[in-house]
């Protein structure tokens, strides 16, 4: 992964790339042709000088001769010859040879042109050649300068990005770490940093509504199911009480007392499912003091006595590694009742005379129980979604234990292996 | 005894009335603040039956107020809401006992029981019947001077026995009563079968009567 400036600095920088090298030849073919065009002038300027300062000798034409061919003796590179027609054109071109002049033995560019002139009304033909810088050397000689300039480019666009980013990013980054640190139920509205740049303004903005959007849908759902759970528990109260005096009558039937006992017990479900989801809203509001030093091994030993008779009523096995003085910091009875719903979690899933292991440790609380069929970790934490056929249950026990481990920043895993459900809370 | 139940839910009053006027108890309504204040000021009750919420004031207040006056009477707070704070701020100010519904009416016979029991016998407080005899104090249990040695959960059960004397309770009853928040999540309710069987035995090897009867095959009823 690169950062969004990396990015662009990259694309930036092969644009730039290929910018100049195609600049290079441009450059080259301007600056050819400008030169030509002056060394055109220039030769044509010479041929004018050659012709009028021989028209100025104002010599015979035996003497004319013997000049000429002594000119072209010392001049061999601007040669004139008499012909008895004038040129019908001009002509201009372009020839590698060495140069006569030079030492050394390299072949150079000329630009020549041959002219007609009249001296003594007589007509002769000149040729002019002037050496031209050869096309490799100023090919090279541009790519140099290029490829400095094209160096210059990229240097300064990754100094002036790294100095601007931090800066030109700074309102992002901030709205990042924001929305990094928000939660959705810690009722804390986010702030946004006010920034003078449109795109961050409008991001700001348009979170900004999605995120009160949230908090305000999230809220309503809480609300409702706290308001329904208080409204349920006053009839909830009504019917057990009823069903108490029921009980109470003298005509009362076997058959009806049974009635009135699987009643009894349908309302005793509903109660702990109307409990279970006022404490689920609960700890989300996070109305509980999460400061107390806890002895997490004392809680555990308790629980397990407490649940001791309904381990003799299964035939299970339980086997304990609790090591003693395990301090956490947290909420006792939070804690309790994620002990005591993990605990009967296990009792309600082990068949008779299964096994039931219970460890706490300074870094985690175990407990895992004998099993066939590995479960649905995805499935398993959510509320309402039953693994077993068995349905009394309320089907909120393990999402709680999910709640007060987030509550209190532990994880909560599950695993099955050897035969076994593990669930290992992680402080 | 006389008993105020302040409640201001009227089908809820109605039963808890039903239900306890079947003992020698003798049952007042208050459904308002107002109304309970007025009666608190000019009667004594032995216990008062305390909601916590009622529609014209919080009935803390009303604790407070029979403690500020000195009352000697037995509070036991019966709330919808079931939190520790508040479980904990009415026992600070002088709540006997608290109990949070929906709860089962014998569960509430078995503590105004032990409540006016309690207030009442202040040096010894013995039950007798027969020849058994319960010291609720010190939680021993003899039959014909006899100790009997009950674990913690049998004598519980005795207690909640004697303290509905001539009632059903439903096994199921007898489950919440036992393991408290544990009962409704575990379904098998076979271990109030084990420790009723034991009491019994244990009870029944002492010599003594069998107050306890089976009704309707799965229900309990301690006759005397």
């Amino acid at each position: 992964m690169k950062n969004l400036l990396q990015k662009s600095l990259k694309q930036l920088t092969v644009f730039a790339f290929i910018v100049f090298a195609l600049s290079i030849p441009s450059y080259f073919l301007l600056v050819d042709w400008i030169w030509l065009k002056e060394l055109d002038e220039n030769n044509e300027l010479i041929a004018e000088r050659i012709e009028n300062e021989f028209n100025e000798q104002k010599i015979s034409n035996e003497k004319l001769a013997q000049s000429i061919q002594f000119w072209n003796e010392i001049q061999p590179v601007s040669k004139i010859e008499l012909i008895y027609q004038p040129l019908s054109k001009d002509s201009l071109y372009t020839v590698m040879r060495p140069n006569p002049y030079s030492t050394k033995e390299a072949i150079d560019r000329f630009r020549g042109l041959k002219t007609s002139i009249k001296i003594n009304d007589q007509d002769y033909s000149l040729v002019v050649e002037t050496n031209v810088e050869e096309t490799e050397e100023t090919v090279a000689y541009i790519a140099m300068v290029t490829l400095l300039f094209f160096l210059i480019l990229v240097i300064g666009f990754w100094i002036l990005n790294r100095r601007f980013s931090k800066k030109l990013w700074q309102p992002f980054q901030d709205t990042l770490q924001q929305l990094k640190s928000f939660q959705l139920n810690s009722q804390k509205p986010i702030q946004f940093q006010d920034t003078d740049t449109i795109e961050f303004a409008e991001l700001n903005a348009t979170l900004d509504k999605l995120l009160q959007h949230s908090i305000t849908t999230y809220r309503n759902q809480k609300e409702f199911t706290e308001n329904a759970s208080h409204e349920l528990q006053t009839p909830l109260a009504i019917l057990k009480n009823k069903l108490d005096i029921l009980l109470q009558s003298d005509d009362l039937t076997e058959r009806q007392y049974h009635i009135a006992e699987e009643m009894n017990k349908a309302l005793v479900r509903s109660s702990r499912i109307n409990k279970n989801l006022l404490l689920l809203v609960k700890i989300e509001n996070s109305q509980f003091d999460r400061s107390e030093l806890i002895g997490f091994d004392t809680i555990v030993l308790q629980s397990i006595d407490a649940l001791q008779e309904h381990f003799k009523e299964k035939k299970i096995d339980v086997s304990t590694d609790i090591h003693s003085n395990i301090e956490v910091k947290g909420n006792s009875s939070l804690t309790e009742v994620l002990i005591s719903n993990l605990l009967i979690n296990a009792i309600r899933h082990t068949l008779p005379e299964g096994s039931i292991r219970i460890t706490v440790s300074k870094f985690a609380f175990e407990v895992s129980n004998s099993g066939e069929q590995p479960l649905s970790p995805d499935l398993l934490f959510k509320r309402f979604s039953r693994m077993s056929a068995d349905n009394r249950g309320s089907g909120l026990g393990l999402s709680i234990v999910q709640e007060i481990c987030k509550l209190h920043g532990w994880t909560v895993k599950y695993d099955f292996g050897n035969n076994a459900h593990l669930f290992s809370v992680k402080f | 005894m006389k008993i105020l139940l302040i409640e201001d839910e009227k089908e809820l009053a109605l039963s808890i009335v039903e239900y306890l006027s079947r003992e020698s108890y003798l049952c007042e309504v208050a459904s308002t603040f107002t109304e309970a204040m007025k009666k608190i000021e000019v009667f004594d009750y032995d216990c008062i039956l305390l909601d916590i919420t009622l529609p014209d004031g919080n009935g803390l207040k009303i604790l407070e107020e029979l403690k500020k006056e000195n009352k000697q009477d037995g509070v036991i707070i019966i709330s919808a809401r079931n939190s520790l704070d508040d479980k904990i701020k009415g026992l600070q100010i002088g709540a006997d006992d608290y109990l949070t519904k929906p709860f089962h009416l014998s569960e509430l016979t078995a503590r105004i029981y032990s409540l006016i029991r309690r207030r009442q016998f202040n040096n010894s407080n013995i039950v007798r019947q027969g020849e058994l005899e319960i010291d609720l104090l010190a939680k021993k249990v003899s039959v014909n001077k006899t100790m009997v040695a009950l674990t913690k959960k049998e004598f519980g059960l005795l207690i909640y026995f004697i303290g509905n004397k001539n009632r059903v309770l439903s096994k199921s009853t007898l489950a919440e009563h036992l393991s408290g928040d544990f009962a409704d999540m575990l379904d098998n309710h076979d271990f109030v079968y084990a420790h009723v069987k034991n009491l019994k035995k244990k009870l029944n090897e002492a010599g003594c009567e069998q107050f306890l009867k089976t009704v309707y095959g799965t229900g309990y009823k301690w006759e005397g």
